[in-house]
């Protein structure tokens, strides 16, 4: 669906990828995660044709994004970290945007907007920042577009509304859909995401199946000192130390995101010498 | 459904347009009414009850369509110069043509149609407001001389010069439209002050032009000048006026000439605004 192929991309005097490559499937909701500034909202931009690779290659659902084409773009909706509103009632929002998206649902964006507790004779002129967050999130839904792109989305929602777009967009994912969601607060993605991909300073650091996280490593908490010092990663907390092991009962336990993406970030090679066995 | 240009797409997108921009052109719309009231109230009042002239009607109107048109060009693409607005404009399903044409419809010619009415809408009123001031000021004056409503699109004579059969009127209204579009293309180019960098970019390619016609190209010719038209150049010899000749290239290349000049700049900004769009990123 989405092929990156040794994708070389900088601003003016930064490099940013160095022949990158990724391939993304329908049917996922991919977490690309990553420290500020390593290229995760570049490279949904350059998938969403908004900026062009300078080297190598991506086709999206066999277009070029570059184009821009009509027919690309309704297969595809951002929703970026910092967006734009057009100040109109929500109303006039659906009826606009509706017949540019060909399955697009009036039904599911209400339904969507509901479950946002927004009154859909609202107009966004007067809504907050989070609550016009929110209808993005719902019209990106809604527009039933092949390829979600998602910047940050939970920045600016408070706590109630973490949940209801993790209920959301749990409830939205189909086989035909790529949903890719790009942030750096790894514990709203958590039981939402089914590929992580992780990136740092350009390249692709890690990129596994939440089954195969699973299959693979254990995430626990442990007071044997032996055990710890044993550990992948291990970190101090106030009810004994958060170990990463690997997995060897066989036993699907539940991932501690945050900790897998401290432990790559700090000591890639341990944690990918698992995988690699 | 045509990837390039769409009718149906087209005209939803100049649907969805409207409902995102009405309050603002319909407020822009009644400030300019308002500027062109004040305007013509002042002149009134300053001059003591005199009419409002014709050479005024044509200086305020084309003066206000030059400033508020050329403003107006300047930010038609001002989504691209914020990032949000730009992502959410790029990324939204219409073809470049189609946003293209969707903002020439509403800065070049709607904007050109709204301001003639609302013009007209304060300009008849006050001329005869005017008319009846200064007929009342100077109730001795014959009655025919009150001022006439000036027609904008047609003028065949200037009062001062000997009267052509070129529509001055016209020809000022197709330079609204070529600087127009300069400042169309600045909008695409220029992502901040957008207006002043493109009046300094016309003004240096003004002294560029200035500064060949009367450094490069007036020393190689000889002693005379242009004649009549583009193509025409009449030379003096030993600087007698008495013995001129004329040196004229044919016809069609005069005809050429002035038609590009009339009508091919806007075109031509536009089509360039065209190929900058396609190739913004942000």
């Amino acid at each position: 669906m989405i092929s990156v192929q040794h994708l070389h991309f900088g601003y003016s005097k930064k490099p940013v990828f160095n022949d990158l490559s990724l391939e993304l499937r329908p049917g996922f909701i991919y977490g690309l995660l990553g420290k500020n500034g390593t290229g995760k909202s570049t490279l949904l931009r350059n998938i969403a044709g908004l900026l062009f690779p300078r080297e190598g290659q991506i086709r999206v659902l066999g277009f070029d994004p570059g184009n821009r084409s009509p027919a690309f773009l309704q297969e595809v909706f951002m929703v970026p970290e910092e967006f734009h509103m057009p100040d109109v009632p929500l109303e006039h929002l659906e009826k606009h945007y509706a017949p540019f998206y060909p399955r697009f649902s009036q039904e599911q964006f209400r339904q969507y907007i509901s479950e946002f507790n927004i009154p859909i004779e609202g107009s966004l002129q007067n809504m907050s920042y989070g609550q016009k967050k929110k209808v993005l999130i719902s019209l990106g839904l809604a527009t039933n577009t092949s390829v979600l792109l998602m910047d940050e989305p939970t920045n600016g929602l408070d706590i109630m509304s973490k949940s209801q777009f993790r209920k959301v967009m749990a409830g939205a994912l189909n086989e035909n859909k790529c949903v890719i969601i790009s942030t750096h607060q790894v514990k709203d993605l958590e039981n939402l995401i089914d590929r992580i991909t992780i990136i740092d300073e350009g390249k692709i650091l890690f990129d596994q199946t939440i089954d195969n996280i699973s299959r693979k490593l254990s995430f626990q908490i442990s007071y044997d000192a032996e055990e710890i010092s044993s550990a992948i990663y291990h970190e101090s907390s106030l009810r004994g130390s958060a170990i990463i092991c690997a997995n060897t009962e066989g036993e699907e336990g539940k991932i501690d995101l945050e900790l897998l993406y401290k432990a790559i970030v700090t000591n890639q090679a341990k944690v990918q010498s698992v995988f690699n066995a | 459904m045509n990837q390039v240009f769409d009718f149906k797409r087209f005209t939803l997108l100049v649907a969805k347009h409207w409902n995102e921009n009405r309050k603002k052109y319909l407020l822009g719309l009644v400030a300019m009414a308002g500027l062109l009231f004040f305007w013509y109230g002042f002149m009134l009042i300053v001059d003591g009850g005199q009419r409002i002239f014709e050479n005024m009607q044509v200086m305020t109107y084309f003066f206000g369509l030059a400033l508020t048109g050329c403003f107006y060009g300047s930010i038609l693409f001002a989504e691209l110069s914020s990032g949000p607005k730009a992502m959410n404009y790029l990324i939204f399903p219409a073809s470049h043509l189609e946003k293209l044409v969707c903002g020439l419809l509403y800065g070049v010619v709607l904007f050109f149609i709204a301001y003639t009415l609302v013009f007209y809408i304060v300009d008849i009123p006050m001329v005869m407001l005017g008319n009846s001031l200064h007929k009342s000021n100077y109730p001795g004056e014959a009655v025919s001389r009150t001022t006439e409503i000036v027609n904008i699109f047609w003028k065949t004579y200037s009062d001062e010069g000997p009267r052509t059969d070129s529509n001055l009127h016209g020809l000022f209204i197709l330079m609204y439209f070529a600087v127009q579009s300069a400042y169309i293309l600045g909008s695409v180019y220029f992502p901040r002050f957008s207006f002043i960098k493109t009046t300094i970019s016309l003004l240096l390619v003004a002294l560029l032009i200035s500064f060949y016609l009367a450094k490069v190209l007036q020393p190689m010719l000889p002693d005379g000048g242009h004649y009549m038209s583009l193509t025409s150049f009449r030379i003096f010899e030993n600087n007698d006026f008495n013995q001129q000749k004329i040196v004229s290239l044919p016809g069609w290349t005069n005809n050429t000439l002035t038609f590009l000049l009339k009508f091919a700049f806007a075109p031509i900004f536009w089509v360039v605004t065209y190929f900058r769009f396609k190739e913004k990123e942000v």
